[in-house]
């Protein structure tokens, strides 16, 4: 692309830009009486106080409806997993019904700072560029990358990479960001929900498939042929409940109720009742975080 | 504020994923105009049994949506043995949707052409083949080009669902940018400006080309 | 017999959560094509005024909804106004507003045609029989038109009901999404439900499409 063409391309983006901001200030006028709105850096992010919530008798919280065993839908077409028994809880402390909205990996920042959810509880991992986005609540979780790949090809290490094997990722992941910042030569093949990941890698695509490493697990050992090659990449993290940037009454609440449901040990019956049918009791001690507090 | 370096960043990625619509897109459409020549031949020409065929194929195209072939295609597929490329899966799906609106269009082009003509070039000694090829197919064709260049538009528009499959088009690249970068207005923006490169210049020989032809029933 | 995977949906409400997934779908298109037809007339009204600068505004407005590819639509919408205006719309109703947009622009073009293609001795058989401007829109030309539309808006129906599939991109549960989560809860009991479930969809969305098509084509060969 010629110099020229770059400069033209930028003009008429900074045009457009301009032009769905201008058409933002003039609707704020009339927006003055909505109240829980706080400006974002860019453009205008929305949310509802603990307040509103209460009033309004539901609370949207963003699930994944394809990220078994942690958020998915049986076939009565109920939310279950990890993510959405802490959800049930936390919506029957508040005192309010549990809506459920399914998200996509790539969806759940912008799904908070447009204000389409409340909180996100989709197996969100707590990073810094994310922090800078949204606010995160005390962990409940464990969590790093691992790998998973077929038992005819088991892949235990990404040095040397051959180029033409692939390795699967869904967009909007930490293995996603891990993988393009920290090995740019690795070829990708990105999908954007867990669902069509899964059954491409059935299916034969790429050599192994990286992402959380609670999640690869999962997948070994409730399908057979396949082995986690790399069990842990990358840093170890938490995942954690997030709200819009700037919703401190919900976010304190929250960190209220995680650290009473910690009294009770709540984070281990929530594994007992969703995780233990996959895992055993093998990785209890790694992956709950009772009380938000991991060491 | 708008982040100009950011869109310096990524403009490579959009023009890879922008060659890759229109790559792939053109492969689509050139294997949908010989399927549409193909069963609008057969149409015309009542070759019985076939034409039966041809009729369910285009029932079918045109009553259910890219994406769902698509994923019945790619996600389904293997679990039968047969295992496709996105890529091939992308310009198959594309082909099989755009078969049977370029053979709507040749068809009527086709219609259009008077008998008296078929029956000249008989009395000229030529045959079946001759006429086909040298005096219906030529009026045909160009009786079906405002048709056909409202097709391409539209096959290269519904290229935008090849991002379920997992190809890297520009729908995907946005989409796929906004979850890396959280950058969304430059994302869209950008992805809106790539699309006008590529549909702008295709609509304007359209409009130029009708104004030319001035024929009725232009459309898909 | 290969096992094809449609066991999954004799299970729990499986097949009836697909029926529900595509019922969302025909409901956002007929939703959106009643709103489009008074839109669209009146689009279609003013697109065939002598006014250069609404005559500009209305074809700059049908070109872009017709050159951008209904997936970006959506997302501009559910996406980009969110963030440049404040509004916080569900997936649904950005679908609604965007097929509404896009319903408009066909149906205002389609309108166009319609009015032009009256010809000129009606409007001129109206004003002899003493009817105003507006009497005779009402009246005579109107009323021509709406007939030639109904086969068309039919037709615009199928399309809308087959673009529907795309708002599973922007999150909306509707068949498509409900498929997956039907494979992804069976994974290990039904490996191969893929080829079945989206079989089925498949089949659905052309039974559905085609049994409307085939009104339109009905339609239009009775009022031809």
């Amino acid at each position: 692309m010629s110099k020229l063409k770059r400069w033209i391309v930028l003009g008429v983006v900074f045009v457009l830009i301009m032009g769905l901001a201008g058409c933002g200030n003039s609707a704020e006028i009339g927006k003055a009486t909505n109240s829980g709105k706080a400006s974002g850096k860019e453009g205008k992010t929305i949310y509802r106080t603990l307040d509103e919530i209460k009033k309004d008798g539901t609370i949207n919280i963003g699930v994944f409806s394809d990220k078994n065993p942690f958020g998915y839908v049986d076939e009565n077409g109920n939310y279950q997993g990890y993510d959405v028994y802490f959800a049930n809880r936390l919506a029957k402390d508040l005192g309010v019904k549990a809506n459920y909205v399914s998200t996509e990996a790539a969806n759940r920042i912008e799904y908070l700072q447009t204000g389409k959810v409340d909180v996100i509880l989709a197996n969100f991992t707590v990073t810094d560029e994310r922090k800078e986005e949204v606010d995160f609540a005390l962990p409940y979780m464990n969590v790093a990358l691992g790998l998973v790949s077929r038992n005819d090809n088991v892949v235990k290490s990404l040095d040397n990479w051959n180029k033409d094997d692939k390795i699967i990722i869904i967009s909007g992941t930490t293995a996603e960001t891990y993988l393009t910042e920290n090995y740019p030569d690795i070829p990708l093949q990105k999908f954007d929900s867990y669902a069509t990941a899964k059954e491409a890698f059935e299916n034969g695509t790429g050599v192994a498939w990286a992402n959380d490493n609670t999640e690869v697990i999962a997948f070994s050992l409730q399908n057979d042929g396949y082995t986690v090659g790399i069990p842990s990449l990358g840093s170890n993290d938490t995942i954690a409940p997030a709200v819009t940037k700037g919703n401190t009454t919900l976010l304190d609440w929250i960190n209220e109720d995680i650290k009473k449901l910690g009294e009770e040990q709540f984070f281990h019956k929530d594994y007992d009742e969703t995780l233990t049918e996959t895992y055993g009791d093998k990785y209890k001690e790694t992956l709950v975080v009772e009380g938000g507090k991991s060491e | 504020m708008v982040d100009f370096a950011y869109i310096e960043r990524v403009l490579p990625l959009y023009e890879r994923a922008a060659v890759l619509t229109v790559q792939l897109g053109i492969e689509g459409i050139l294997l949908s105009i010989v399927i549409g020549l193909v069963c609008a031949l057969i149409l015309y020409e009542k070759i019985p049994v076939l034409r039966r065929f041809v009729m369910i194929y285009i029932e079918v195209s045109r009553n259910t949506p890219l994406l769902v072939q698509l994923f019945f295609m790619y996600y389904g597929l293997p679990k039968i043995g047969i295992v496709l490329t996105p890529e091939v899966c992308g310009v198959a799906g594309l082909a099989f949707l755009g078969g049977s609106y370029m053979a709507e269009a040749f068809r009527s082009g086709l219609d259009s052409v008077e008998n008296i003509q078929r029956e000249s070039a008989y009395s000229l000694g030529m045959n079946r083949m001759q006429a086909m090829c040298y005096v219906i197919l030529p009026q045909a064709v160009s009786t079906s080009i405002p048709a056909f260049l409202a097709n391409i538009i539209f096959l290269l528009k519904e290229t935008s669902v090849f991002s379920a499959i997992s190809l890297m088009d520009l729908m995907f690249t946005a989409k796929d940018l906004i979850g890396l970068y959280y950058k969304t207005t430059e994302s869209l923006a950008l992805l809106v400006v790539f699309y006008l490169m590529i549909l702008l210049p295709v609509s304007i020989v359209g409009a130029v080309v009708e104004r030319r032809v001035r024929y009725a029933g232009f459309g898909a | 017999m290969p096992d094809l995977g449609l066991e999954v949906l004799m299970k729990g409400n499986n097949l009836l959560r697909l029926f529900d997934g595509l019922w969302i779908a025909v409901e956002i298109s007929l939703l959106s094509i009643v709103i489009s037809i008074p839109l669209g007339i009146l689009l279609g009204i003013l697109m065939t005024r002598k006014n250069r600068l609404v005559r500009f505004l209305t074809k700059f407005y049908l070109e872009f909804i017709r050159i951008m590819p209904q997936l970006v639509l959506l997302f501009l919408v559910f996406f980009g106004t969110t963030r440049s205006m404040g509004w916080n719309l569900p997936g649904e109703t950005a679908a609604v507003i965007v097929f509404v947009m896009w319903g408009t622009a066909e149906m205002g073009d389609l309108v166009r045609s319609a009015l032009l293609s009256i010809p000129g001795h009606q409007y001129e058989s109206g004003k002899a029989l003493g009817l105003s401007r507006r009497q005779t829109y009402f009246y005579i030309i109107l009323p021509q038109t709406l007939r030639r539309l109904i086969p068309v808006s039919i037709n615009l129906i199928t399309r809308m009901i087959k673009t529907t599939s795309l708002i599973l991109m922007i999150g909306v549960v509707e068949v498509l999404k409900v498929g997956q989560q039907i494979i992804e809860a069976n994974r290990m009991v039904s490996p191969n439900a893929a080829f079945g479930v989206f079989l089925v969809i498949f089949i659905l969305y052309f039974v559905i499409c085609w049994s409307v098509s085939m009104t339109a084509r009905y339609l239009e060969r009775k009022w031809s």
